[in-house]
């Protein structure tokens, strides 16, 4: 493998320091334990949570912004590099300074979130904003170089458009608990969700499964006319929310913009699954177990949604629709993490003068098994909770999440220890 | 200097004196990859593979130590990432 070692040297442009990048997936995985935990401290206020500052929000913006967000941050300036021929920033200070205000901006969001203290969820706010802001350029930088991948640039440039709504709106959101509200509330909050769940994850999430999914199933690309259809419409979805949230057009047509969303949803998962199908590699594990029951709660959602758009809400809890979506989003992004820490450790492995260890050999099995399970006994807990509105379920739901995102933290810091040893 | 043009289709193969040649140049990713995986697996004989690329494959070495093989890059034309691809013995 010597060779093999000598000429990977040249592709060091197109890699972040791996100490950068795991730092980003450190801090998630830190973000996500603190998740749990607030939903424990939750458990009390959350059946009935309709909104407002408390445990509650801080949880969900600890998964949101703390995980979410980060590891999408930290995949997307990886990967798009890597996929597109492109070589970084020279320096990496932007990378740096994208991670630490983030970091720093959404340990006091969520804190002032949590204590209700409007001043530190401001002040956490707008450090979110500047690392996102910042964050955004190097994504457009990356979008705008990229060559061959069209798909996943319109993916990535509506997610780009996202980002710029869901921080906007964020603000306003943050502003109004210091009485300094931009737009209505229900109006920031519906494009907030919408762009943020939908528009800026969801986008990038669709946009890099087209790569990600048929390179670990090693199948071959998915028809381009169907992809097409698929990201047409979820644009068309996300330009009708924006356009009746903002009533240049009329409300009624709301519930378009969910159907709209949940065909390309839905052509999306079924070329995932031919891909997945067809693949020379059957049998892709857990892993790709948790992307299926991902891609099932975030089909889900859309028919919540649009339940709750026909004021059929009676029997529905205020948070099912959340966790559908947010837990669905987590649980996709969770599976494909487990197997894109290993190949990441594996390439920045074979940049060093040795023989590079394989995914497989720096993956430990174990505590993915044991977050598996509790992950999913988690979630399904979690929506038994809220369905029945018992407290002690939302506490036994903490736990178990608790639990498995300690193991996958075992995981991670294993792979870690394995590509550097 | 401007990049040699390329002739293939992409995704063709053909036999060549030095091996069996694989050109992925113009596949949207992971079709390159794809491809050349595909390729090996098909071989009947383990022979040499060159792969004509636009791009250092990162993916593609950890796939490749898997299946017992090792990649190699050798001189290409300009503009083109040239690999050599052999089974280790």
């Amino acid at each position: 493998m010597a060779g093999v070692n000598a000429f990977l040297g040249g592709a060091k442009g197109r890699l972040l320091p791996a100490a950068l990048v795991f730092r980003y997936f450190a801090s998630a995985l830190l973000f996500h334990a603190l998740a749990w935990i607030a939903l424990f401290f939750a458990a009390p206020t959350l059946p009935g949570f309709v909104g407002g500052l408390g445990w509650p929000l801080a949880a969900l913006h600890l998964v949101t912004l703390g995980v979410l967000v980060m590891t999408a941050i930290a995949t997307s300036l990886q990967l798009l590099p890597v996929a597109s021929r492109q070589t970084l920033v020279p320096s990496h200070w932007p990378y740096d300074l994208v991670w630490l205000a983030f970091t720093i901006g959404v340990a006091a969001l969520c804190a002032g979130m949590a204590i209700a203290l409007p001043a530190l969820l401001g002040a956490g706010a707008l450090a979110v904003t500047l690392a996102l802001l910042l964050y955004l350029f190097l994504l457009a930088r990356n979008l705008y170089g990229a060559r061959g991948m069209r798909l996943v640039i319109v993916h990535g440039w509506a997610a780009c458009l996202s980002l710029l709504l869901l921080v906007g709106t964020g603000l306003s959101l943050a502003g109004a608990y210091s009485a300094a509200p931009v737009l209505d509330r229900q109006t920031a909050l519906t494009l907030h969700v919408t762009f943020g769940g939908y528009g800026f994850m969801g986008m990038l999430v669709m946009g890099f499964s087209y790569i990600l999914v048929p390179m670990f199933a090693l199948s071959d690309n998915p028809a381009p006319r169907w992809s097409n259809l698929s990201v047409t419409l979820a644009i068309v979805a996300l330009a009708l929310v924006l356009l009746t949230a903002v009533d240049v057009l009329p409300p009624r047509l709301f519930a378009l913009a969910i159907a709209a969303g949940a065909v390309a949803f839905l052509i999306h998962v079924a070329l995932m699954l031919q891909a997945l199908h067809n693949g020379m590699r059957q049998g892709l594990g857990k892993s790709f177990v948790l992307v299926r029951l991902g891609w099932a709660a975030l089909a889900v959602s859309f028919f919540v949604a649009l339940a709750w758009d026909y004021q059929t809400p009676s029997a529905l809890p205020p948070g099912l629709f959340v966790v559908l979506l947010i837990g669905g989003l987590l649980t996709l992004l969770l599976g494909v993490l487990s197997r894109i820490v290993p190949f990441l450790a594996s390439m920045h492995a074979a940049t060093g003068m040795r023989r590079p260890p394989t995914p497989s050999g720096l993956t430990a099995q174990r505590p993915l098994d044991i977050h598996f399970y509790s992950h999913i006994a988690a979630l399904v807990l979690l929506l038994l909770s809220l369905l029945s509105g018992t407290v002690w379920l939302v506490r036994t739901s903490a736990l178990l999440g608790l639990v498995g995102a300690l193991a996958f933290g075992v995981f991670f810091v294993t792979a870690w220890r394995r590509m550097t040893a | 200097m401007t990049d040699a043009p390329i002739t293939r289709q992409p995704g063709e193969h053909w036999n060549d004196a030095d091996g069996v040649h694989i050109e992925v140049r113009g596949l949207v990713p992971p079709a390159p990859f794809v491809q050349i995986i595909r390729l090996i697996e098909s071989l009947p004989v383990a022979s040499a593979i060159i792969v004509h690329h636009d791009r250092d494959p990162l993916p593609l070495y950890d796939e490749l130590a898997q299946r017992g093989w090792s990649a190699r890059r050798i001189e290409g034309d300009a503009g083109e990432f040239r690999l050599r691809l052999a089974k280790d013995f």
